[in-house]
C-alpha cells in the first residue's frame, strides 16, 4: 500500500459565493476652488470618475454596485442565498456531472439544488451554475454540503465534495409585558432590540391576536386625520437600539363574557415581524404564542361598571357593582356593608344577594357618600357564602374625589 | 467568501505537512451531524471506483463582525489588509490544535470521515488527509454564550418570548456594532488625464523673457507679459519689492472686464503659464533644492527664533540661477524687523506681478491707500473672520508695524513635512512580483523626477494621475519654502503658494486614503486659524491686503479629514464651525458691509458675487455635514441636511433626491426610496435632457433591486445602455444583476467587454474587484485573468491605482 498516494486533480472546481445584496459604492470627495492651484483638476478627476454621480459629484453615495466583499452575517428568518459555480478546468469533456447543495443543520438535512438533474456533458472552460435560496429557519452551525460526480473521458467516476459551514445569528430580542385592566383589556408592550449589526428597518411589527381577542394598535398618534407613527421619521433600528410596541386586547363579544372568569394561562396571539436591510434583505420571523397568566380573582369576584370620579362632600351617590361567581361552584351570597373613617353606606347590611351559579353574575347598585374631602377610597364591601361560611373582603375597590359642596361640580 | 474559498485550497498544503495537528482537530470532532453522508462515503470507499475528496469551509461570519468592532472609519485600504489578515489568520488557526478545539462539536460528520477512512486502510494519516481535506476557516470562540433568560430575570412581569424557530441551543451574540458591508472605501477616480494638452499649454506660454531664470520659478519672479524687470530687495528697507497680486487684478478688473468672478490668481496663472523651466533639467531643481535645504538647515539662526529664512525658494542657491538669487536679500528685511518671531518678510519673494507698483504705498500708514488696492476677487476669497484672540494679534501686527509685536511661538504655524517619501509604484510592484522583471520594465508612469520642479510638473502628474509622485513634487516645493523633512516646529513664514501647496499635498493624501499621514501633516496648523495664516500678518509681503491665506477649499479638508481618521463627531465640530463663520460673512453682505464686517463699499455687482460665492461655500459645507453623517449612519440627519443642501445646489436636486432614495434603499425602507425616485421623476419632468431620462431609470431600476426583483432591474439598466452605451455604471450594474441571476458567464462577458471596449474609462476600482470575484467564482484560474487586468491597468493607470481591488494579493 502507497504511503503517499499522488494526489489527483479534479477536472471540475466548485466555487460558492454567497449572494447578499450588492452594496453601493461610496467614494472620497476632495473638491477644490478655481482659483487653488489644482484648479478645475480635481473636480474634473471626480467628473471623471465613473463612481461619482454625474452632476453632482460631492455626493458620496454613489450609484455603482459592487458585489459582497466577505460572508457577512447570517440571521434567523433571513434568506440565504448563493452562488454555485461548477467549472469545468481541465481541456476535455466530462460527461455525467451532478451537482448536488444539501443544507444540513441541526435537525435537518434539506436539498436546495434548483434540479437534481444530471448534466450530460460540460465542455472545456465551461460551467454549471446555480443560485440556491433558503429562508433560515434554525439557529445555529448550518453547513451547505456541495457534492460534485462526473465521469471523466477515460470513463473513470469520480466525486468530490465540499463543505460550508456557516453560523445563523438571532437578529431580534423580543420581550414582552403584560397589564391587566380592571375592564377585561389587555395591554401587551413588547420590546424589540436589533442585535444585529446593521441598521434594520422595521416594515412590519403586528400582533396576531388568538381567536378570544380583538387587537388595536396603539403604536400611531392621531394627527390631523393621519396616523402618525409614535417612532417618528425613524423609521429603522440602529444596532442595540430597542423600540417599545404597545398592544390593546379586548376579549371578543362571545368571550366577553367568560373573560372574568378565565384562570391560569390564557393565549394572547403572536407577534409577526417584517424586517428590511441594505437594499431591501428581508427577513421575517414570528414569536410563538405570547401567554399570559390570567389575573386571580378568587372565587367571587368583584368589579366596578360604574362610578362617578368626582361627588361631593356629604352627598350621596351611586356606584354599579358586578359580582361574578368563579368558582365551580353555586354559592348563596350575602352582603354587608362596613363603613370607614370616610365612607358611609346608605342602606340595609346583611342583605341577601340569592344564589348564583358558577360564571354567572349579577349586578348590585350601592348608595354611599363621603364624611371627608379629598380622594378617598371606596372600601368596607364584604361577601359571606352562606354554603361554605366563608367571607370575602374587598377594600380600596375603587377612588373618588370628594370635593366640597360649595364648589360645582362639572357633569 | 470566494476568497476563503481560496484560501481554503491554498491551505491544503498546510493540512498535508502537519499531520498531526489536523489528526488532534479531527478526533476532536464528535460525530452526530451527518452519518448519512459517512455511510454513503464508506460504500463509496469500498467501491474503490471514486476519488474521495472533501473540504470543509467555515463561512462563520461573527468574526468579521467583531473584527470591525474595533474603529468603524479605518479606511478603505486598511479594511481590505485587515480582511486578508483575518483571512490568513484564520487558515493558520485552523491548522493549530489550540484553537481546533473551539471547533469541538461543530463538525460532527468530519470525524466520521476520517474514521472511515482510517477504518479501510491502517496506513498513514496522509492518506487520509488526502482524501478528506477540512479547513476550517473560523473559529467560534468570539461569540458569548449568555444565558438570556436571566436578563429579564429581574422583571417580574415579564414573561420572555421566544422566538419561534429558536432552538434549545444558547444563544450567540454577536457583540459587534457595526455592518459588515458599511464600509467606507476609497476611490481614487480612474479618469484619463490628459497631460499632452497641458505640455502644449506650457511650451506656448514661453515668454520672451530677457534673463531667462531656470530656478525654482515657483517662488521666484514673473514672467508675465507685464512683467517688469526682477527686482529683489538688497537691503531691510525696501520691503515694496513685495508684488501684491490683488494689486494687478483690481486695476485690470476696473479698466475691462468687471465681473472677473472666478479666475486663478495672478500668482497662479504666472506659475502655470511660466514656462521658463521647461527647458531646464529636472536634476538642477532637484539638486539647486537639495542645496538650499541644506544652507536652510545649516543656518545657525534657525534654531533660534530668529525666523528662518525662506531665500532658498525663490532663489536656490548654487548653479541654477546665479544672476535671479540674491540669497542675502532676506536678511536686510530681518535686520528692519529685529522681531522675534514675528511677521517675517523675508516672503517678499513672493511672486506678484505687481508689487512694484505696489511699492508707491507701500511703507505708508495709509489705510486708505492700501485698501484700495485689495483686489475684489481677493477680498471676496480670502475673507475670513478670525478668532477674538487671532484678530488682536492681527491688529496689533498692524498698528505696530515698526515694533516687535511678540507672539506665542504656540500660536504660529509651523508646518513641515514629517514624511519623506511615499514615492512608489504598487503596480510595478505587482508585475514585478506576478509578470516578471521584463513586464515590469515596460511600466512607465510619471513620477516627481520627470517633471517639471513647479506647479506645471504638479498639475501634469496630477492630471496623469500619479498622486503618489505629485505628493512628492509638493514636498519637494515645500522644502524648497523652508518647509520640508524635519521642519515641522520651526519658525516659518507662509505665502499663498506655500499653503496652497499644502493644500494640494494633503488632498492628495486624502484622495490616496493616506488619512494618518495627512493627520501627521495637518497638526501643525491647528485649526487654520493663526495669525500667521492671515494676509495682515504680513504688512510688508502683502500691504493691503486682508484675509487668510488658508483656501477654503483646506478648510474642507481639515474637517472632513477626521471623519476618516473615526472621528465623524470631530468632523462635524468643524465643519458646524465653518458654517457659522460662511453664515455670518453672509449675513455681513446682507447687511451691506464687507464680507468681514468692515465698513466697506462694495458695488451691487461685486457683492452679489460675493453672496453668490459665499453661499456656494456654505451649501458645500453642508454637503461635507451630510456626507459625515451618512457614515456615522445617522440616516435621519443625513437626509435632513441632504435636503438642506437643495437650497444651495439646486440645480443638483435631482441627483440629491436620487441620493437620499438610495440611502432609504440602503435602510431597506423601500416604499420612502419609492416616495424619492416619484419626486425626482417629478422634479426632472420639467428638466429634459438625457441625463435626467438616464437617472429615472437608473432609480426605477434600484427599486426593483430593493423588491428583490434582478431581472426586472437588469431590463432597466439594459435600457439606460440602450440610451447611452458607454454608462459604465450601467454596465457595470446590469453585469451584476445577472451574476445575481445565475448567469455567471454573461455577466462577465458583459464586464469583460466593457473594460476591453474603453479601458479609460472603465478600469475603475469598483468594476474590477466585481471583475475579480467573478473571476475567481469562475474557476481555479482566475490568477491568469486578474494578471493580465494588471497588465492592462498597467498601460493605464497612474501610480495612484488603488491595486487592492485586483485582489492578487
Amino acid at each position: 500500500m502507497e504511503v503517499n498516494p499522488p494526489k489527483q486533480e479534479h477536472l471540475l472546481a466548485l466555487k460558492v459565493m454567497r449572494l447578499t445584496k450588492p452594496t453601493l459604492f461610496t467614494n472620497i470627495p476632495v473638491t477644490c476652488e478655481e482659483r487653488d492651484l489644482p484648479g478645475d483638476l480635481f473636480n474634473q478627476l471626480m467628473k471623471d470618475d465613473p463612481s461619482t454621480v454625474n452632476g453632482a459629484e460631492t455626493l458620496m453615495l454613489g450609484e455603482m454596485l459592487t458585489l459582497p466583499q466577505n460572508f457577512g452575517n447570517i440571521f434567523l428568518g433571513e434568506t440565504f442565498s448563493s452562488y454555485i459555480s461548477v467549472h469545468n478546468d481541465s481541456n476535455q469533456i466530462v460527461k455525467d456531472i451532478l451537482v448536488k447543495a444539501d443544507l444540513q443543520t441541526s435537525s435537518q438535512r434539506l436539498n436546495l439544488s434548483a434540479s437534481n438533474a444530471t448534466v450530460a456533458e460540460l465542455k472545456s472552460d465551461c460551467c454549471i451554475d446555480d443560485v440556491i435560496h433558503h429562508e433560515v429557519k434554525e439557529i445555529g452551525t448550518h453547513i451547505l454540503v456541495c457534492a460534485v460526480s462526473y465521469t471523466t473521458q477515460s470513463g473513470e467516476k469520480m466525486y468530490f465534495r465540499k463543505f460550508f459551514k456557516f453560523q445563523v445569528l438571532k437578529p431580534l430580542d423580543v420581550k414582552t409585558k403584560f397589564y391587566n385592566a380592571e375592564t377585561d383589556e389587555v395591554f401587551l408592550e413588547a420590546q424589540i432590540q436589533n442585535i444585529t449589526t446593521s441598521p434594520m428597518f422595521m416594515e412590519k411589527v403586528s400582533l396576531e391576536p388568538s381567536m378570544m381577542y380583538n387587537v388595536v394598535e396603539l403604536n400611531t398618534v392621531k394627527q390631523v386625520g393621519e396616523g402618525v407613527s409614535t417612532f417618528g421619521s425613524r423609521t429603522y433600528l440602529q444596532p442595540m437600539d430597542t423600540r417599545q410596541y404597545l398592544y390593546c386586547l379586548k376579549p371578543k363579544p362571545e368571550f366577553a363574557e367568560k373573560a372574568g372568569i378565565i384562570k391560569g394561562v390564557t393565549v394572547i396571539g403572536k407577534l409577526d415581524i417584517v424586517w428590511k436591510t441594505n437594499l431591501g434583505e428581508r427577513g421575517r420571523l414570528q414569536t410563538s404564542q405570547l401567554q399570559r397568566m390570567a389575573p386571580g380573582y378568587g372565587d367571587v369576584r368583584l368589579s366596578l361598571e360604574a362610578i362617578p370620579d368626582t361627588v361631593n362632600l356629604e352627598e350621596p351617590f351611586h356606584i354599579t357593582c358586578k359580582i361574578t361567581n368563579c368558582s365551580e361552584r353555586t354559592m348563596d351570597l350575602v352582603l354587608e356593608m362596613c363603613n370607614t373613617n370616610s365612607i358611609h353606606w346608605c342602606g340595609v347590611s346583611g342583605r341577601q344577594l340569592g344564589k348564583l351559579n358558577p360564571s354567572s353574575s349579577l349586578y348590585l347598585a350601592l348608595t354611599l357618600l363621603s364624611s371627608v374631602q379629598g380622594l378617598q377610597s371606596v372600601s368596607g364591601l364584604r361577601l359571606t357564602d352562606t354554603f361554605l361560611k366563608r367571607t370575602y373582603e374587598y377594600d380600596d375597590i375603587a377612588q373618588v374625589c370628594v370635593v366640597s359642596s360649595t364648589i360645582q361640580v362639572e357633569g | 467568501m470566494t476568497d476563503e474559498i481560496l484560501m481554503t485550497q491554498s491551505t491544503m498544503e498546510h493540512v498535508e505537512g502537519s499531520d498531526q495537528n489536523i489528526n488532534i482537530k479531527e478526533e476532536s470532532l464528535p460525530s452526530e451531524v451527518e452519518d448519512r453522508s459517512v455511510i454513503h462515503h464508506v460504500t463509496e470507499e469500498e467501491q474503490g471506483q471514486l476519488l474521495f475528496h472533501e473540504e470543509t469551509i467555515d463561512l462563520g461570519g461573527d468574526e468579521f463582525g467583531s473584527e470591525e468592532n474595533e474603529t468603524i472609519s479605518e479606511d478603505s485600504n486598511n479594511f481590505i489588509d485587515k480582511l486578508n489578515e483575518h483571512m490568513m489568520e484564520s487558515v493558520i488557526i485552523s491548522d493549530s490544535p489550540n484553537n481546533s478545539e473551539d471547533d469541538t462539536g461543530e463538525l460532527g460528520c468530519l470525524q466520521d470521515i476520517v474514521e472511515t477512512a482510517e477504518d479501510k486502510s491502517d496506513h498513514s494519516l496522509e492518506q487520509v488527509l488526502d482524501k478528506e481535506e477540512i479547513v476550517t476557516l473560523s473559529n467560534e470562540s468570539e461569540t458569548d454564550h449568555d444565558d438570556t433568560p436571566k436578563d429579564i430575570s429581574d422583571m417580574t412581569s415579564d414573561s420572555r418570548t421566544s422566538l419561534k424557530e429558536e432552538l434549545t441551543q444558547e444563544e450567540t451574540k454577536d457583540e459587534s456594532m457595526f455592518e459588515n458591508e458599511g464600509t467606507v472605501q476609497s476611490v481614487p477616480s480612474d479618469n484619463k488625464t490628459n497631460s499632452q494638452e497641458q505640455m502644449s499649454e506650457i511650451s506656448s506660454s514661453q515668454s520672451s523673457k530677457d534673463d531667462p531664470i531656470p530656478v525654482c520659478t515657483i517662488f521666484s519672479q514673473s514672467n508675465q507679459a507685464n512683467s517688469q524687470p526682477q527686482l529683489f530687495l538688497h537691503d531691510g528697507f525696501e520691503p515694496q519689492m513685495v508684488k501684491s497680486p490683488s494689486f494687478s487684478s483690481a486695476s485690470e478688473t476696473s479698466a475691462k472686464t468687471p465681473p472677473q468672478v472666478v479666475q486663478p490668481s495672478p500668482s497662479l496663472s504666472k506659475f502655470f503659464g511660466d514656462t521658463v523651466n521647461t527647458n531646464s533639467l529636472a536634476s538642477d531643481f532637484f539638486d539647486s533644492f537639495t542645496t538650499s535645504t541644506f544652507i536652510s538647515v545649516s543656518n545657525p539662526n534657525a534654531g533660534t527664533s530668529v525666523p528662518e529664512k525662506l531665500s532658498s525658494l525663490s532663489t536656490p542657491l548654487g548653479e541654477s540661477s546665479p544672476d535671479s538669487a540674491d540669497p542675502s536679500y532676506p536678511m536686510g528685511i530681518e535686520r528692519s524687523e529685529s522681531g522675534v518671531s514675528t511677521a517675517s518678510l523675508e516672503t517678499s519673494q513672493s511672486p506678484k506681478p505687481f508689487s512694484q507698483i505696489q511699492a508707491v504705498f507701500a511703507g505708508s500708514d495709509d489705510p486708505f491707500a492700501t485698501a484700495l488696492n485689495m483686489s475684489e476677487i481677493d477680498r471676496r476669497n480670502d475673507a475670513w473672520l478670525p478668532s477674538e484672540e487671532t484678530r488682536n494679534v492681527l491688529i496689533s501686527v498692524a498698528t505696530q508695524q515698526y515694533s516687535t509685536v511678540f507672539i506665542d511661538k504656540e500660536n504660529l504655524t509651523m508646518p513641515g513635512l514629517k514624511f519623506d517619501n511615499i514615492q512608489g509604484d504598487a503596480v510595478k510592484d505587482l508585475m514585478l512580483r506576478f509578470l516578471g522583471e521584463q513586464a515590469a520594465a515596460k511600466r512607465q508612469v510619471l513620477n516627481a523626477n520627470s517633471v517639471e520642479q513647479s506647479f506645471v510638473g504638479l498639475k501634469q502628474l496630477i492630471n496623469s494621475k500619479n498622486w503618489r509622485a505629485a505628493v512628492d513634487l509638493c514636498g519637494r516645493l515645500l522644502t524648497a519654502h523652508g518647509q520640508g523633512y524635519g521642519k515641522s516646529g520651526l519658525p516659518t513664514s507662509h505665502t499663498t503658494d506655500s499653503l496652497q501647496l499644502w493644500f494640494v499635498r494633503l488632498a492628495l493624501l486624502v484622495k490616496l486614503s493616506l488619512f494618518q499621514n495627512a493627520e501627521m501633516e495637518f497638526e501643525p496648523f491647528g485649526n487654520l486659524d493663526q495669525p500667521d495664516l492671515y494676509y495682515e500678518y504680513y504688512p510688508h509681503v502683502y500691504p493691503g491686503r486682508r484675509g487668510s491665506m488658508v483656501p477654503f477649499s483646506m478648510r474642507i479638508l481639515h474637517a472632513e479629514l477626521q471623519q476618516y481618521l473615526g472621528n465623524p463627531q470631530e468632523s462635524l465640530d468643524r465643519l458646524h464651525n465653518l458654517k457659522t463663520i460662511c453664515s455670518k460673512i453672509l449675513r455681513n453682505l446682507e447687511q451691506g458691509l464687507a464680507e468681514d464686517g468692515s465698513m466697506n463699499n462694495i458695488t451691487q455687482e461685486n457683492r452679489h458675487a460675493s453672496v453668490q460665492l459665499w453661499r456656494s461655500r456654505l451649501g458645500r459645507v453642508m454637503y461635507s455635514m451630510a456626507n459625515c453623517l451618512l457614515m456615522m449612519k445617522d440616516y435621519v440627519l443625513a437626509v435632513d441636511t441632504y435636503h438642506s443642501v437643495i437650497k444651495y445646489y439646486p440645480e443638483q436636486e435631482p441627483q440629491l433626491l436620487s441620493g437620499i432614495g438610495r440611502i432609504f434603499l440602503q435602510i431597506g425602507d423601500i416604499k420612502m426610496a419609492e416616495k424619492y425616485f416619484q419626486d425626482v421623476e417629478r422634479v426632472s419632468q420639467k428638466l429634459d435632457g438625457l441625463q435626467n431620462k438616464i437617472m429615472v431609470l437608473m432609480n426605477r431600476a434600484f427599486l426593483h433591486l430593493g423588491q428583490n426583483n434582478f431581472a426586472e432591474a437588469h431590463k432597466f439598466f439594459t435600457e439606460i445602455l440602450r440610451i447611452e452605451p458607454t454608462n459604465a455604471v450601467a454596465n457595470n450594474n446590469a453585469a451584476v444583476c445577472l451574476l445575481y441571476l445565475g448567469k455567471l458567464k454573461d455577466s462577465l462577458r458583459q464586464l469583460e467587454g466593457m473594460v476591453q471596449q474603453d479601458p479609460k474609462h472603465y478600469l475603475h476600482e469598483s468594476v474590477l474587484f466585481n471583475l475579480t470575484t467573478m473571476y475567481e467564482l469562475e474557476s481555479s484560474r482566475s490568477m491568469q485573468k486578474k494578471q493580465s487586468l494588471l497588465e492592462a491597468v498597467a498601460v493605464k493607470e497612474g501610480d495612484s491605482f488603488n491595486t487592492q481591488c485586483l485582489k492578487l494579493g
